[in-house]
Formats: structure tokens, C-alpha cells, sequence
């Protein structure tokens, strides 16, 4: 009896992510730049996960039946990836997030203003546009700020999906 | 095959609903509204894979997924993936988010390079960073993980609940001190 090839697809693209899963936050901990490391150890992983369906499904299969194990790979680790990210950034750059961890180790308890002065000051601006400049998004220009090519591309699809949608400023 | 071809065709219906109910029906609750549209095009997903041949009348033999019950599950996976993971993440990107909100107003600024004074008194679009966190401190309040007590902000069970829960997701990462 020969698997499925969704099935094949199914298992391979869910063991390659749990792969990725570790290789990235073993990186992480190793002190490793998470950005790039996301994207290259999920690179690795998602051709992991589509060679793997591929010739496992070519094994028993036919051409058709490749082509489905394929999609299903690709799709599969893509929508886990889709989901892993914004789980991952919410622990890492969420403001909330943050707001309620400093409030824990601190006892559970904070003046208004305190929180003001650490979350809402010049200092976090500073620390974004530092992670903006490291990203390539934004170029010291002087004592300023400007957008790179790829920054500005970045800002203006974003900002014609809030015209799209009617969202306002935001922020 | 069956379950890409239906759950694709659905995410493009779910974004459309998305933008016409944005546009025609603002809410102040729009995450709530995309909650129901997802909800909507769900059920309207699951009636469409009961009611459509294994085939979808053009598809050939080998690529037909086996069992049919794994072929339900992966669509309903796929679309559910494509709204929590794309749709609703675009959304909190665009209107929440602070890094994209200041390249945005980097875009906006009246001359080509600004400075972090600039950014910090005119984010999003001249409201001020203060204003950015009023609205942070209100959303957490309103899921009850914080409480506001004669100016201090208090944090409830729920909330201590939440903030262990992240405190050892940051551990697992390495960006915590151990115990």
C-alpha cells in the first residue's frame, strides 16, 4: 500500500517547519541577528520540506501526483510560516507585550507617567529607527532620516492598502 | 487539489468582503468585523466542498486528495491560515503598526529627511507618540490585562497570566534571563 500524497506532503512540510522551528530559535539563542536568520534557516527548511515531498511522492507516483505533493508542501509550510511570524514579532516588538512584562517584574504596579516616559519618549523612536536603519528601511541623513528605495516601496504598498480599506493614520 | 483551488478561491472573496465592509460599513471594532467575515466565508467554504464533485469537474484522478477527509482538513487549514496569518496580520500591520506608521510618515514628511524630534511629535500624521500609547493602554484595558487605578496602571490576574506566559516565550528564545 502506497501513502497519499497529501499525506506525504502533510508530514514532510510539518517536520521540516518543526525543523526550521528549532534551527531558529537555536540561532536565536546563539545570539544570531533574527531577521536574517528567520529567513535563511526557513529558506532552508522550506526547500527541505519541497524536495522531501517531491521525491517521496515520485517514489510511488506519478507526474500528477508530484505536482499535488508539491503544492501541498509549498502551501502548508507557507501557511505555518504565516502564522509562526506574527506569534514570533508579538513576543519580540509589541509594545502591549512589553507594557505588561515590565509591569510583572516589577511588582504589577506602575505609575501612568512612568510608563509614558519609557514607551511613548524620543528613546523608543531612537530604538525603532535603529532597527529600521539596520533593516535597510531608512538612511542617516546628517542628524536625520530618510527613506532607502526599498523603504519607501515598503511604505507606500502599505499605505495604499490603508486608502483600500479606509483605515486612517493608525499607528 | 480541491482543497487549494476552493480555499484560494475563498481568500480572494473573504479580502474583497473585507475591503467592501472597511469602505461601505466602518467600525470602530474592524478586527471584530473581519472576525465575522471570516466566520461568513468559513461556513460558506464548508456547504461549497459538501456541494462540489471530488473533481471540481476538471481536475484529473491522481491530483484528487485521499482520504476526502484529509482534503477538508487541509482547506479548512489553508484558509484559516490565510486569514489569521495574512488578512488579519496586513491588517494589524496597517493600522498598528509603529515601525511601518514611521516609515510612513518618513513618506509623508514635508521635506525628504526628518529628524527623531520630528518623528516622535508627529507620529501618525501629527498625533504624537503619547497619543500612539493612549490607544495601546486603552486596548489593554479593554481586554481587562490591565487595570488604571488613581494614575498608576495595575496589572490583573489575567494580564499577570498573559505576561508569564511571554516572559517564558522570551526565555525559550534566549531574550530572558534564566530563573
Amino acid at each position: 500500500m502506497t501513502s497519499s500524497p497529501t499525506l506525504i506532503a502533510l508530514a514532510a512540510a510539518t517536520a521540516w517547519f518543526l525543523v526550521f522551528f528549532f534551527v531558529h530559535v537555536g540561532g536565536l539563542r546563539a545570539g544570531f541577528e533574527n531577521a536574517r536568520w528567520l529567513l535563511i534557516s526557513y529558506a532552508a527548511c522550506f526547500l527541505g520540506a519541497v524536495v522531501t515531498a517531491t521525491l517521496l511522492t515520485a517514489w510511488h507516483h506519478g507526474m500528477q501526483a508530484v505536482i499535488l505533493a508539491t503544492m501541498m508542501a509549498i502551501l502548508t509550510s507557507a501557511c505555518l510560516f504565516a502564522l509562526y511570524v506574527p506569534a514570533l514579532y508579538t513576543v519580540l516588538t509589541s509594545l502591549s507585550v512589553q507594557t505588561m512584562m515590565l509591569l510583572r517584574r516589577l511588582g504589577g504596579a506602575l505609575p501612568e507617567a512612568e510608563l509614558y516616559d519609557r514607551f511613548a519618549s524620543r528613546k523608543i523612536t531612537e530604538q525603532r529607527l535603529a532597527t529600521l536603519l539596520a533593516s535597510g528601511y531608512v538612511a542617516p541623513k546628517g542628524p536625520s532620516y530618510q527613506l532607502t528605495p526599498r523603504g519607501r516601496a515598503i511604505a507606500k504598498f502599505f499605505r495604499s492598502v490603508k486608502i483600500l480599506w479606509n483605515l486612517g493614520p493608525g499607528g | 487539489m480541491k482543497a487549494i483551488c476552493l480555499a484560494s478561491a475563498m481568500t480572494v472573496v473573504l479580502l474583497a468582503l473585507i475591503t467592501f465592509c472597511f469602505r461601505l460599513c466602518p467600525s470602530a471594532h474592524r478586527a471584530r468585523q473581519m472576525l465575522f467575515v471570516y466566520l461568513f466565508c468559513l461556513a460558506v467554504l464548508v456547504a461549497l466542498w459538501f456541494a462540489t464533485p471530488d473533481d471540481l469537474g476538471l481536475l484529473g484522478r491522481s491530483l484528487l486528495t485521499e482520504p476526502a477527509w484529509l482534503d477538508l482538513a487541509a482547506m479548512l487549514f489553508f484558509f484559516s491560515a490565510g486569514f489569521f496569518g495574512g488578512a488579519l496580520q496586513l491588517y494589524n500591520l496597517c493600522d498598528r503598526g509603529f515601525s511601518l506608521r514611521i516609515l510612513i510618515d518618513l513618506l509623508e514628511a514635508p521635506i525628504g529627511a526628518v529628524d527623531v524630534d520630528y518623528l516622535t511629535a508627529n507620529y501618525s500624521s501629527g498625533r504624537g507618540l503619547v497619543w500612539m500609547y493612549r490607544k495601546r493602554i486603552d486596548d489593554i484595558v479593554a481586554a481587562r490585562f490591565i487595570d488604571q487605578v488613581n494614575k498608576r496602571i495595575v496589572l490583573t490576574a489575567k494580564g499577570a497570566m498573559f505576561a508569564d506566559l511571554f516572559i517564558h516565550a522570551r526565555r525559550v528564545l534566549g531574550l530572558e534571563p534564566p530563573h
